[in-house]
């Protein structure tokens, strides 16, 4: 399944960098600005579907396959549910508080940046995961 | 209410008639991304721009993907 249509070629190898760095910078400024994880995780997984569509399955098994979807969904859940576990317990048990730098900055807001990053990750694995099933029936 | 969005609402209902009438099932899927895309400009416009963009990659996007993806598997039963 590879299109050899040159357009369609050349403006994806020039766009796909430029929508994974905007949806890197949606998760990344999601305590601030509009966005946050789930909407930068569907953009970046946008970008893994049309790299599957334009360049063929074997292009994108290089870099995405069964194993590293498995491998990254279950550390990010992983490391939710230990920060999210933490963040419920730190109040009864008296565990140190997060930092919570000055309002404005990116590293600002305690568990909000990296409880952000998971969500992205997990998003985007699960949209191409699903894509993926669905078009050839394996992952 | 300002005259863009005016504009914007009508192309809406156009927009959502022609899909129920137009017969090609590509040109459907596409006609139903340009849908989604000005809701998306809508959403922005009532100043929603977390939805908006939500509904710009998952209804433009994802769905698209997957309505394609739906089309290729029934036209190559077919063939």
């Amino acid at each position: 399944m590879k299109y050899k249509d040159t357009i369609l070629v050349e403006v994806c190898r020039i766009m796909i960098p430029v929508i994974q760095l905007f949806s890197i910078y949606i998760i990344s400024h999601g305590h601030l600005s509009p966005g946050g994880g789930f909407a930068g995780g569907a953009i970046l997984g946008c970008s893994f579907i049309i790299t599957h569509l334009v360049f063929g399955r074997t292009y994108i098994r290089k870099i995405i396959n069964g194993n590293i979807i498995m491998k990254g969904m279950s550390i990010s859940l992983i490391f939710y549910g230990l920060m999210k576990g933490y963040s419920f317990l730190s109040y009864d048990l008296h565990l140190p508080k997060i930092p919570t730098g000055t309002p404005g900055n990116i590293f600002s807001a305690g568990l909000i940046l990296p409880l952000n990053i998971i969500v992205g990750i997990v998003v985007s694995l699960m949209m191409y995961f699903t894509f993926s099933l669905f078009l050839d029936g394996e992952i | 209410m300002e005259l863009f969005s005016i504009i914007m609402l009508i192309s809406l209902i156009v927009f959502s008639i022609s899909i129920s009438i137009v017969k090609d099932l590509l040109s459907t899927i596409i006609v139903f991304m340009v849908y989604s895309l000005i809701m998306a400009v809508l959403w922005q416009q009532l100043n929603a721009p977390d939805l908006a963009i939500t509904e710009a990659a998952v209804g433009a996007g994802v769905t698209t993907f997957l309505f394609i993806a739906a089309l290729k598997k029934i036209k190559g039963e077919n063939k």
